[in-house]
């Protein structure tokens, strides 16, 4: 089987194939959406999406840390850009750099709690800690506006020196949006094939000859979800401004294990793009199958569950399987001496 | 004083006890072995002097330095590296990358986040550098879980050597391995003597006995003999359990 | 100064009731090394079924319903209290033969794969039976008030209690004193040993799934009256049930019983002085525990931590 650990056709370059195939598809989104009969918020989603799974999958797929508490990390990134907005000053950077550094903080306080568990503890304490901001959220209704969330968060205009530029409008949203996802997917590609990511990978493959080749695994586990946990704080401030609100939702385990599963379904074990691919899967099947039956989660769970079965490596690894047999461009070097 | 020193260890599990007053030395420049019967404690000895198992009582020190207690990973930065009897690999990527991890160098760049490490030519030298020490140059790119078992074998022990160790224990290297395997290793082991400090655990005699400086047998969680080869091989015990170990095979 | 005296009570019977959900879970888990996220869906399916067993449902247009519907109530609900479980281990059979696949593989799959089916039967459940909040109808035998020490308590209550210890201690005469109790706790440790004593494992995972499902149904069928029944009530249950097992340790009996306690007399404890954060002190005791002892309460080292 492939997995994530095979080593990337060209690992110097910045830019690859898919990367400006994934440019183009999200230039002609707003163009496309229409055209099949979709509307321009769904393109927002999903470009939020991606980049909570793509950070999630860089715990959950390369470092093998099976959260099942992720969506509160999205939350608090939710909250903490609408309470910017609300008590500090209208802004959107501000915003971000709210909702990036609570989400962050978060990660890093659960992080260090967590990182010296492993497998099975590891995933009921995510949900025990994700349940506690879900709850927190529900509960602490002065700040977070309770079950009925916090409401009129303004998406603010996006200024750059002296050029500003209105994101009321969906489609600017959209394409902010898809700036920071591509600026994240570049970053991630790039962290994927750099020492820290193998370590990362190594851990995931054997995490007891990480340890006696000498790395101190628990920092990587806590850096890694710190990471991953700032990463979903980033798409959080972007789904507050898309909803102009935050909700409590997002922080339920129902929500968290959504995202598990898009990039399960997507492929997320084997493939970097495995996010990128379930989360489209999963909207358009919301969309596409929702509106032909009321009843479309229970097909989607039953995908799933197929999928879990007879194809772990999900859409990417079925995807790889009928592209198979590409040479790797890495030249094996001359033979050397054989054993004697 | 020895490189590295054992004293006094012991070790239990639950009312089991398994090493009872165990003290060991090893010397600078020699190959050294642990030899004993199955369930005798020499993988659980292992454990505790690389620092997987903490002992109960004594102390391991390298360098002069007290190292029990310490975390594995501790210990390996030291310079204490080890191979393991079942392997223990990284068997979702390539042969080098496995090598590569285990170097000074990449530790050294673990916290770069931007660069790329399959175009690092110093770290790919570096790792095709060690592998070619075990035979393995030629392999580099292939899938390590596509090795054969004593190709895996030497793999373990070049992921070992790649930390540049101080010194190196090596755990029951040639169990599973075959005839001509088993002969194969013993070459590699006899060029790596002259660089490292080696200890191994082996129940293969014939092959502990060739490359030994010093041996030393363990029973009951006990030292019951320690010597060179040809001393110990008038030892009684060491003896009956040679012959034992030759009707078993 | 609160009469804290109802709240313990009200604690402990929730602690009761937690355990008797907890111990099917930890079954499966000690015997199967599967975390069943679906055990909270065979609860409410047993619920579910009870609700049909008692108050009809497709069939109570037809004649057959309407006899059905003429028995005694109290009859009915022993017949729910029957049927309700057992239909639930069969559902629970039908969930270990989709598992199969993933026996050997890492734990993760296991994981998945329940969740994925928590989620198919929450939204089967919604279909068949309705998205509303409804009730299970309960004879006046077990449904009254009872007056104790100046305060009023449902005699439902003690009934459920009383139950879920009558149950426990079945199971554990199970697993002590029988045969096939001590394989299933041979299975615990060492699937190896199973097969060497000439027992099919096959067949031992298919019964101790069943059984253990039933045990949740059974629960469901008991917990339901206290708690309420909506679809969204397994994924309600199973995190405490979990969050038990974790604090208990994993594949230990009277860890799993000790930590039920703990919870239910935590929730009732924290609802006497504020009722609102009552279900967050399971989780604090999650973490407390967990802080100071990384295997919970009773737990030993298991393959789920790889």
């Amino acid at each position: 089987m492939i997995s994530l650990s095979d080593i990337p056709a060209r690992p110097a370059a910045w830019i690859t194939l898919p990367m400006v195939v994934l440019a183009t598809v999200l230039l002609a989104t707003p163009w496309l959406l229409p055209a099949v009969g979709l509307y321009q918020y769904l393109g927002i989603e999903i470009a939020i999406w991606i980049i909570f799974a793509l950070g999630f999958n860089l715990l959950f797929g390369y470092t093998g840390l099976h959260s099942f508490g992720h969506g509160a990390y999205l939350g608090i990134g939710a909250y903490a850009f609408g309470l910017f907005q609300h008590n500090v000053a209208v802004s959107l950077w501000g915003g971000l750099l709210a909702a990036v550094l609570t989400a962050g903080v978060a990660g890093a306080l659960v992080g260090a709690f967590l990182s010296h568990r492993r497998g099975i503890y590891y995933a009921l304490l995510t949900i025990g800690f994700g349940q506690i901001f879900w709850f927190l959220a529900m509960k602490l209704h002065r700040v977070t506006g309770g079950e009925d969330g916090l409401l009129g968060i303004p998406r603010p205009p996006l200024t750059l020196g002296s050029w500003q530029v209105a994101l009321t409008d969906n489609r600017a949203l959209f394409y902010f949006a898809a700036a920071l996802l591509l600026i994240v997917v570049v970053l991630g590609w790039r962290l994927a094939n750099s020492p820290f990511g193998r370590v990362l990978q190594a851990i995931r493959q054997n995490e007891t000859r990480a340890r006696f080749v000498g790395y101190e695994v628990w920092r990587f586990k806590w850096a890694v979800f710190t990471l991953s946990a700032i990463l979903a704080g980033l798409a959080g401030s972007l789904l507050a401004m898309a909803q102009q609100g935050a909700y409590p939702d997002v922080m339920s385990l129902h929500q968290s294990g959504l995202v598990v599963m898009m990039v399960l379904v997507g492929g997320g074990l084997v493939s970097f793009w495995g996010p990128v691919l379930g989360v489209v899967f999963y909207f358009v099947a919301r969309d596409v199958l929702g509106g032909l039956t009321e009843t479309w989660l229970l097909w989607y769970g039953l995908i799933f569950m197929a999928m879990v079965i007879l194809r772990p490596e999900g859409l990417a690894g079925m995807l790889h399987g009928l592209s198979r047999r590409r040479p790797r461009l890495q030249p094996a070097p001359a033979p050397a001496t054989e054993a004697a | 004083m020895a490189l590295f020193e054992a004293r006094n260890i012991h070790k239990r599990f639950g009312s089991r006890v398994v090493l009872e007053n165990i003290s060991l030395s090893f010397e600078a420049g020699q190959v050294s072995g642990i030899m004993g019967p199955n369930g005798a404690g020499k993988s659980t000895c292992f454990h505790v002097l690389t620092g997987q198992h903490k002992p109960d009582r004594g102390e391991v020190t390298f360098d002069g330095q007290r190292i029990s207690g310490l975390p594995p990973q501790r210990i390996a930065r030291m310079g204490v590296s080890r191979s393991f009897q079942l392997m223990n690999l990284f068997d979702d990527t390539v042969v080098i990358e496995n090598v590569m991890l285990a170097l000074p160098a990449f530790r050294a760049r673990r916290l770069h986040a931007m660069a790329a490490v399959f175009s690092d030519r110093v770290l790919i030298d570096q790792a095709l550098a060690v592998l070619d020490q075990v035979g393995l140059a030629g392999r580099a790119w292939d899938a390590a879980a596509s090795l054969s078992y004593g190709d895996r074998r030497a793999l373990e022990i070049a992921v070992a050597l790649a930390a540049e160790p101080r010194i190196l224990f090596l755990d029951e290297p040639t169990s599973g391995l075959g005839i001509e395997a088993t002969r194969r290793l013993a070459q590699l082991v006899k060029r790596l003597r002259d660089r490292y400090t080696i200890v191994m655990i082996e129940h293969d005699m014939r092959f502990l006995f060739e490359l030994a400086d010093r041996i030393s047998v363990i029973h009951w969680g006990q030292v019951i003999a320690e010597g060179p080869p040809a001393q110990l091989a008038d030892n009684k015990w060491v003896r009956r359990s040679t012959l034992a170990e030759a009707t078993h095979a | 100064m609160i009469d804290l005296l109802p709240h313990l009570i009200n604690g402990l019977t929730l602690g009761l009731l937690f355990a008797l959900i907890a111990l099917g879970f930890t079954l499966i888990v000690g015997v199967m090394e599967v975390i069943n996220l679906a055990h909270g869906s065979l609860f409410a399916l047993g619920a579910y079924f009870a609700l049909t067993v008692i108050a009809g449902g497709w069939f109570s247009g037809t004649p057959f319903g309407a006899w059905w519907l003429s028995l005694p109530l109290g009859l009915r609900y022993v017949l729910a209290l029957a049927i309700g479980p057992a239909l639930a281990g069969l559902a629970g059979m039908l969930l270990e033969l989709c598992l199969r696949p993933t026996y050997g593989k890492p734990p993760l799959y296991g994981l998945l794969l329940t969740f994925g089916a928590a989620l198919v039967v929450e939204e089967l459940i919604r279909l068949i039976w309705g998205t509303g909040e409804q009730n299970l109808a309960l004879p006046q035998a077990i449904n009254s008030a009872v007056l104790l020490n100046g305060m009023i308590f449902s005699t439902y209550r003690f009934f459920a209690a009383g139950f879920s210890i009558l149950a426990i201690a079945a199971v554990w005469l199970f697993l002590e004193r029988t045969s096939a109790g001590a394989v299933i706790k041979a299975g615990a440790h060492d699937s190896e040993m199973v097969r060497a004593l000439g027992y099919d494992l096959a067949r031992l995972r298919l019964l101790v799934f069943g059984f253990g499902s039933a045990l949740a149904g059974l629960a469901g069928v008991v917990m339901v009256p206290i708690w309420g029944l909506r679809p969204h009530v397994g994924v309600d249950i199973v995190i405490p049930a979990f969050l038990i097992i974790v604090i208990g340790g994993v594949g230990s009996f009277w860890g799993a019983v000790i930590a039920a306690l703990l919870v239910g007399l935590a929730m009732g404890i924290t609802g006497a002085y504020a009722a609102a954060w009552a279900t967050m002190s399971m989780y604090l005791l999650l973490i407390a525990v967990l802080g100071f002892r990384s295997r919970g309460l009773l737990g030993r080292k298991s393959a789920l931590e790889n």
